[in-house]
């Protein structure tokens, strides 16, 4: 079936133009009176149209001209778009579409009838009777002056009478009302008009024809058609090249000579790596485009009425993820209509709107596209799902009486799991939702499910920019390197040796660590990776607890070291090793090692971390406190002379490390040249003095903003950023100053205020240099 | 579970076959060269913590990250240190590593001298290999990419462990 080149750009173009036609079908259905529609819509039935006939495809000619007769009433605005018509024009679409496909397939149109399709399309262009039958008079009219012109002179600008002549050339047998007829008639008036009308019509559209030719040939001259295969593999030779690089950088790293180009091989590496990943981008109205027709179809069929709104359709995604997502999308729709909106009178009855309304949203997140599916319908009933996951055998009732709320959702992922009532085409055959989750999952997304009863369902799907390289912490285990998508990280925690016995807790055999006042289960990767080997304890070696977060659930991986972040690009394992089930994959590392990327969820899995009932309570309570701690106030933790000490942190502008031979004095007041301008210098905890007589120590200097002007700290370390708690003096409410709660701690808080002003000098203007100091302690 | 092998052997009388040799311990073994990809010297395979034993490690071969099965372990042979050669195998299921402790010269085989494997051979060795060639001295016994896939061990190992 060697398709030549000439057919096979017919296809592609058709393609385009049916898809363009699918767009404007739908937006025509809000705006039946749009003529620039009724154009876009005209024009792309007959380029088909005529291209076929160009290219012998008969049968598709033949039913592209029902359409276009149809079309052309519509556009002279003899007929109104309305939703009979614009079903017709839909079939018309699919029946095209259908023709294409087995050109395509088989290189010839195939001889099923279209006979039926094309009758209906004529059936359509019946309603014009009543019009036509008001303009009669007028019609006749115009009728004998077309065939005057067409029998007189064949060259005549009457272009206007004889595009209506073919109108009044129907008008006496719609008037007998036989819709056969009108065929047989038509083709017999044809005659009357055979050399005019074909070439007033290719002139009729040569004006918008000629605009359209214009915008399509800049748009041609800047884009170009690219095999995706080749796509692939440019992303692949990126791939390669990401792993060069990040091997070049790591080989160079101590060769200052290089390091010029080194960075700039990074650089252009990166770029190189994200203008062939946006080369792979498409927006995901590519996507949405199709869900208006879903809609209708499925609202129409399911007794529905469904106001669909689309947002952030220019938001971008892989062209291999788009085409993944476009099943689950389309399920969740589909969901949305059946299970989610209501029928009009039950949405009456409960005081909504009769018209439901069904939202699509693409946004983009960081490194993920959110795509949002969601509803104002009934919401999803948990105790039904209960019910039905034990009815199906899903789950035991034991365990289905125990499960929260966000548990019982998470059951509509089950294979086989369905709450319709009954089976209907739509859905209810219980292949739905999990049929999303693991599609979205496959490709590295997540999807979460959020409802409230009686005000809709939100579905979340959280999609990865691209699947081919992601950012990934480095860990060590067991002699090994691992990789840990950054994706799942949310913290990371040194438990230095001396500490391990403390911080680590043990509740039967279970390890737990206090994570900010709250208990964290730990895994060790080492006892899960080698749960034969003997292992050090953590008493002997530093150890790193990876706080991740997968699939809702919190837990603490322990691993015995950690490299730097890298841009991983992910190579799939083989089956055998995929079926371990603990490895998403594996990578390269810039030293040319090789590394296991582990799956977070997986490992949560295999360790038995779940979301118990009491402990997402606590979460509950914990996010309640994060929340009011990231209202209150952060600080800086910094070390000064052995005491820790706070500094809010809005009002730090920067940490500076400097030689202490900056520092100059105005007599007994260390101050600093900062940028040019003085800065004095808060010296409580005595940090110069402890360095004092060795020029090339480095201090700490802590610049904050107080008030108007600016102040610096000396400080020994800084140690982190923490939510401050606030103090209450027991028995009273008076909130303590001065103080405040850092990690369990009553930290004391630098008063910036406190920090004396430097003296004022009220003459020339100051130069800083030693000699002006000394002018200015004089002058004081 | 006819083997290339075997079926050139029954067609043809007499053709002569290429086979890369490898030794490990007392035996020589051979795989024919028509379906190694390359061959990998040197290499100092990545364990892979939790796979099946037989899984030597994972090595990077040409932009992909190479699956090995380790021969040692298959013979039951204690595991070697160092760099080991690696036969990069091409099967039905897919690509994948052969680990052998150095690969040796390609031997001309006439298919005259085949024999199938001998019946008193333990079942593990006998889905393992595919028969043996007589060579003046010693024999070469053969070893079937396909039966030495990792998709295939895996299933091999699961089904007695499912009877059991």
């Amino acid at each position: 079936m060697a398709l030549d080149e000439l057919t096979r750009e017919f296809l592609i173009e058709s393609q385009e133009g049916l898809d363009r036609m699918e767009r404007c079908l739908t937006e025509l259905e809000e705006r039946p009176e749009d003529a620039g529609l009724i154009g876009d819509i005209f024009r792309s039935v007959h380029t088909i149209k005529g291209t076929t006939g160009f290219l012998g495809f008969k049968r598709l000619e033949k039913l592209a001209h029902a359409g276009e007769n149809l079309l052309g009433m519509l556009r002279e605005g003899k007929l109104t778009a309305d939703g009979p018509i614009t079903t017709g024009l839909l079939q018309l679409m699919d029946g095209l579409r259908s023709i294409l496909k087995t050109i395509e397939t088989d290189d010839n149109e195939g001889d099923a009838g279209d006979a039926e399709l094309i009758g209906r399309l004529e059936e359509l262009q019946a309603p014009a009777r009543a019009q036509v039958k008001n303009a009669r008079v007028r019609a006749g009219a115009v009728q004998a002056r077309a065939v005057a012109d067409s029998l007189g002179n064949s060259h005549g600008p009457a272009e206007e009478n004889a595009s209506e002549a073919r109108v009044p050339a129907e008008a006496p047998v719609a008037d007998a009302g036989h819709l056969v007829a009108v065929n047989a008639a038509e083709h017999a008036a044809e005659p009357a008009v055979p050399a005019k009308a074909e070439p007033d019509k290719a002139q009729a559209e040569a004006e918008p024809g000629k605009a359209r030719a214009q915008s399509a040939g800049t748009a041609a001259e800047s884009t170009l058609r690219v095999d995706v295969t080749l796509l692939n593999r440019m992303m692949n030779l990126v791939g390669e090249l990401v792993l060069t690089r990040n091997q070049v950088l790591q080989a160079t790293a101590h060769d200052p000579s290089l390091t010029l180009l080194t960075r700039r091989l990074d650089m252009v590496t990166a770029d190189l790596r994200e203008s062939v990943m946006r080369a792979r981008m498409q927006p995901v109205s590519n996507i949405f485009s199709k869900m208006p027709r879903i809609v209708r179809d499925l609202s129409q069929s399911l007794g529905r009425k469904v106001r669909l709104q689309m947002e952030g359709q220019e938001t971008e995604l892989d062209k291999s993820l788009l085409e993944a997502i476009k099943d689950p999308l389309t399920h969740a729709v589909r969901n949305s209509l059946d299970h989610g909106i209501e029928p009009p009178d039950v949405r009456q009855a409960a005081g909504k709107d009769p018209e439901g309304t069904l939202r699509l949203r693409a946004v983009q997140e960081g490194s993920h596209v959110v795509i949002e599916v969601s509803d104002d319908g009934a919401g999803i009933a948990v105790e039904k799902v209960r019910q039905k996951a034990v009815e199906r055998g899903l789950i035991t009732a034991d365990k289905a009486a125990n499960l929260v709320e966000r548990e019982l959702l998470q059951l509509v992922f089950l294979p086989g799991f369905s709450t319709a009532a009954a089976v209907t085409n739509v859905s209810g055959r219980g292949v739905g939702m999990d049929v999303v989750k693991t599609n979205v999952e496959k490709i590295g997304g997540k999807v979460e499910l959020e409802s409230r009863p009686g005000k809709g369902t939100t579905m979340r799907m959280r999609i990865p920019l691209t699947l081919a390289i992601i950012p990934a912490l480095i860990v060590h285990s067991v002699e090994q390197s691992f990789a840990l998508p950054q994706g799942a990280l949310s913290e990371l925690v040194h438990v230095p040796p001396e500490q391990a016995v403390a911080s680590i807790e043990w509740m039967e055999g279970a390890p737990l660590y206090r994570l900010r006042g709250k208990l964290l289960p730990l895994v060790f990767l080492d006892r899960l990776l080698m749960p034969e080997g003997v292992h050090k304890g953590s008493t002997e070696k530093d150890s790193f607890i990876a706080v991740l977060n997968a699939d809702g659930r919190q837990f603490g991986l322990v691993v015995d070291g950690l490299a730097d972040p890298e841009e991983i690009v992910v190579k799939p394992l083989s089956a055998v090793l995929k079926n371990i089930g603990l490895y998403s994959g594996a990578t390269v590392l810039g030293n040319a090692d090789l590394a296991l990327i582990l799956d977070p969820g997986a490992i949560a899995l295999r360790a038995g971390v779940t979301m118990s009932s009491e402990e997402k309570t606590e979460r509950g309570a914990d996010a309640e406190d994060e929340a009011e701690a990231a209202k209150g106030m952060e600080y800086l933790l910094v070390e000064v002379a052995g005491r820790q000490a706070a500094v809010p942190l809005a009002d730090v502008l920067r940490i500076e490390q400097l030689k202490v031979s900056r520092i100059e004095y105005i007599g007994y007041r260390p101050v600093l040249n900062f940028e040019g301008q003085l800065l004095p210098i808060e010296d409580s905890g005595a940090v110069l003095a402890a360095v004092e007589g060795n020029p090339d120590a480095q201090i700490i200097v802590v610049v904050c903003r107080e008030g108007a002007r600016q102040v610096g700290i000396a400080v020994s370390h800084v140690l982190d950023v923490a939510a401050g708690g606030e103090l209450f003096e027991a028995g009273t409410s008076a909130r303590a100053g001065g103080v405040t709660l850092l990690k369990n701690r009553v930290t004391g808080v630098v008063d910036l205020g406190g920090v004396p002003p430097l003296p004022v000098d009220e003459g020339a203007p100051v130069e800083w240099n030693q000699m002006t100091v000394e002018m200015a302690e004089a002058a004081r | 579970m006819s083997s290339v092998i075997t079926a050139t052997n029954r067609k043809e009388k007499a053709a002569l076959l290429e086979m890369c040799s490898v030794r490990l311990g007392k035996t020589l073994f051979g795989v024919p060269i028509t379906h190694i990809l390359e061959i990998v010297g040197g290499a100092r395979p990545q364990p892979v913590p939790l796979a099946p034993s037989y899984v030597g490690g994972l090595v990077h071969y040409r932009g992909d990250v190479l699956t090995t099965v380790s021969l040692r372990h298959l013979l039951d042979l204690p595991p070697r240190d160092g760099p080991q050669d690696i036969l990069v195998l091409e099967s039905s299921g897919g690509c994948f590593g052969l680990l052998v402790d150095s690969v040796g010269e390609v031997l001309t085989v006439s298919s005259a001298d085949y024999e199938p494997n001998p019946s008193i051979l333990d079942d593990r060795r006998r889905a393992l290999f595919a028969g043996a060639y007589k060579l003046k001295d010693t024999l070469l016994v053969m070893l079937d990419p396909d039966r030495l896939d990792p998709i295939r061990l895996d299933s091999m190992r699961a089904v007695p462990a499912q009877a059991a």
